[in-house]
């Protein structure tokens, strides 16, 4: 297998996902001086923080809105250059379901969305940093003093310290293939699994004309509906939009159950669910697509309190970060796990 | 009324809507909300019930004379285990550790066991059942306790300071057994003029201790003979044993 990068091993940390977690941690890592690349297998950052374009007009199809309570978070938010800040949104919320983070609205807590999409927020931490897309990681090995990681196509990536900042099960898909023996490394990854209980979410992203009777409200939790979770208007974030857009949240139970069924026969659910309590408009879209979140969210309860970090022979190093290992899971919890592991990654040394 | 609970209420009244940049890193900040008289089976007290500006937890301030204004006010952090406290858990010494601070107290002519709430919501208790269960396979490793947040000491001291200050103790012995926590109480602001040693009395449960030199190395021996560390962030230390 060949090396990916020239320098190998790497001079300084991988970052397993370059998601809000990985970013926060490897930009932290950055600013102290400690040479930092991101390997992710998307096509770009953000990971659940996801953003597409449909005929040029941006679409969040995972997190909806960015809110959070801690200060320097709440900064974080407020200093993406050139984006279009929609502060308090949503403002218009509908039905008293429960949203995806129950201190969503909690009276403490601040929400923003962007104009140009939800991803503005993870383009700008990304900013400076050298990140390989489409790089999928397919296995972790210990060698020597150092952490060896398989790509997909064949490559290879060494460095004496790795972060793995993905969703929980993710995690343990490469943690789990280690061999046993390690007192610390089994603590942790007995601890990863008691955690691994991550939500699906199946989401049809609908598109509808403009002149249809569109929707007085930015989000909709239906408290009568075991089969919505939410329905977000997200063309209400778009200047100017081309087309109204829905995008049509299911229950994680219902996704659950749902999910081996065809695409078709889902979307088709979620549609009549929509139009059953919104109109009968929303039955019938000009187009739809679908996303289907395997690792969509965590249920409050499985969080832990802070990162990982497992030592192993001659100072290699593995930390794991990602939504669980702060209090309140969400974007605002993988950010400061990331900039915690940072900070304790940085208190070693590296290299 | 006796006058302890007179002054006690003033500063509730005076205290009320009180408001400040709070301590420590989180800006930890607790108000007084309100007072009474709490006969306990180790003697007599008042309970004063504070409220939190960050997460909601309550934590109490359990006060044995009067303490206001006081120098040298022996004191006692506690902090809240519901598995120990209230259930009576063998994992763990926090009720042992909890009867004889109030016992103690009880008989100076002042003190307060400051009683710290770690586990009213969410995560806490949760995850301290889960350190246990890594604890029952031998899996009870550094690293996983402190990403199960067991022990998070920075938010205890920051109520506890503020604790102190809101009554107005000019002064305090610290009971305990962690010259650490002198240290960090002091760095928040406390004027902290002594330690007062923490000593159990022997029970069936720590009778061992005496025999074993288990404790020196500052954990605590659990009811199957597991060694993990102490829940009260402190070596135990048993009437008979040499202090630490
Ligand atoms: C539908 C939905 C609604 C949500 N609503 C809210 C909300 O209202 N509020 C809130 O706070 N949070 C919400 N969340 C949760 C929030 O999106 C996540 O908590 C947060 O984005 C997680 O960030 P992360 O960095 O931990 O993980 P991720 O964003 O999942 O990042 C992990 C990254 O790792 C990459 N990756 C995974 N495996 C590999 C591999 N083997 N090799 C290479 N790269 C890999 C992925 O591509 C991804 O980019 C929602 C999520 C979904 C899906
Ligand atoms: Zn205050
Ligand atoms: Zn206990």
């Amino acid at each position: 297998m060949n090396a990916i990068f020239p320098l190998d091993p790497h001079p300084g940390v991988l970052v397993v996902g370059a998601g809000i977690a990985g970013l926060a941690c490897a930009r932290d890592l950055a600013h102290r001086g400690i040479p930092v690349t991101l390997l992710d297998r998307g096509r770009g950052v953000g990971g659940r923080c996801a953003t597409r374009r449909v005929d040029g007009q941006p679409v969040d199809h995972g997190v909806a809105f960015l809110h959070g309570s801690d200060p320097a978070f709440l900064d974080a938010l407020h200093s993406v250059p050139g984006a279009t800040l929609l502060e308090g949104w949503p403002s218009r919320v509908e039905g008293t379901g429960a949203p995806c983070q129950p201190d969503a609205f909690a009276p403490n807590e601040r929400r923003v969305a962007f104009a140009e999409g939800v991803t503005a927020f993870p383009k700008m931490m990304v900013a400076g940093l050298d990140a390989r897309l489409v790089t999928t990681v397919v296995g972790l090995h210990a060698e020597d003093d150092l952490w060896r990681l398989d790509l997909a196509g064949g490559g290879t990536a060494r460095a004496r310290t790795v972060v793995l900042a993905m969703a929980t099960e993710e995690t343990l898909a490469l943690v789990d293939g280690l061999p046993p023996g390690d007192l610390e490394l089994e603590g942790a990854r007995h601890l990863l699994r008691m955690v691994a209980a991550s939500v699906p979410c199946l989401t049809v992203i609908a598109g509808y004309p403009t002149d249809v009777p569109a929707p007085a409200w930015d989000v909709a939790f239906p408290e009568t509906s075991s089969i919505l979770k939410d329905v977000v208007h997200d063309s209400a974030k778009r200047q100017d939009p081309r087309w109204t857009v829905l995008v049509i949240q299911a229950a994680a139970r219902w996704s659950r159950q749902h999910a081996g069924e065809p695409v078709a026969s889902w979307t088709q659910s979620l549609l009549s669910e929509g139009a059953r309590l919104y109109g009968e408009w929303v039955a019938h879209p000009a187009w739809t697509q679908v996303r289907h979140w395997q690792f969509g969210r965590i249920e409050s309860g499985n969080e832990l309190s802070g990162p990982l970090v497992v030592e192993g022979a001659g100072g290699r190093t593995l930390g794991i970060a990602g939504e669980v290992f702060a209090e309140g899971g969400g974007v605002q919890a993988a950010w400061t796990s990331g900039r915690l592991l940072a900070a304790r990654l940085a208190e070693r040394t590296i290299g | 009324m006796n006058d302890t609970l007179i002054h006690l209420e003033e500063i509730v009244a005076h205290e009320r809507e009180h408001e400040c940049e709070g301590l420590g890193p989180r800006r930890l900040c607790v108000r007084p909300v309100s007072v009474a008289v709490l006969p306990t089976r180790f003697g007599d007290f008042h309970i004063m019930a504070f409220w939190n500006n960050r997460d909601g937890k309550e934590h109490v301030a359990i006060l044995h004379g009067d303490v206001v204004g006081r120098e040298n006010v022996p004191i006692r952090m506690h902090s809240e285990c519901l598995t120990g406290d209230a259930l009576g858990s063998l994992r763990c010494d926090c009720r042992d550790q909890l009867e004889a601070a109030l016992r103690k107290v009880g008989t100076l002519e002042c003190g307060a066991v400051l009683y710290l709430r770690q586990e009213g919501r969410g995560i806490g208790l949760i995850n301290k059942v889960r350190a246990y269960a890594l604890q029952d396979r031998g899996l009870d490793t550094v690293e996983a306790n402190r990403a199960l947040g067991f022990r998070d000491d920075e938010r205890d001291y920051a109520v506890a300071a503020h604790m102190i200050s809101t009554l107005g103790m000019k002064s305090v012995q610290v009971m305990t057994n962690n010259p650490d926590k002198m240290k960090q109480l002091q760095d928040l602001g406390v004027h902290v003029s002594g330690r007062i040693p923490h000593v159990m009395p022997p029970n069936v449960h720590n009778r061992f201790y005496l025999e074993t030199k288990a404790a020196r190395s500052g954990h605590y021996i659990d009811f199957s003979g597991r060694a993990h560390l102490p829940e009260q962030a402190e070596p135990v230390v048993i009437e008979g044993m040499p202090e630490p």
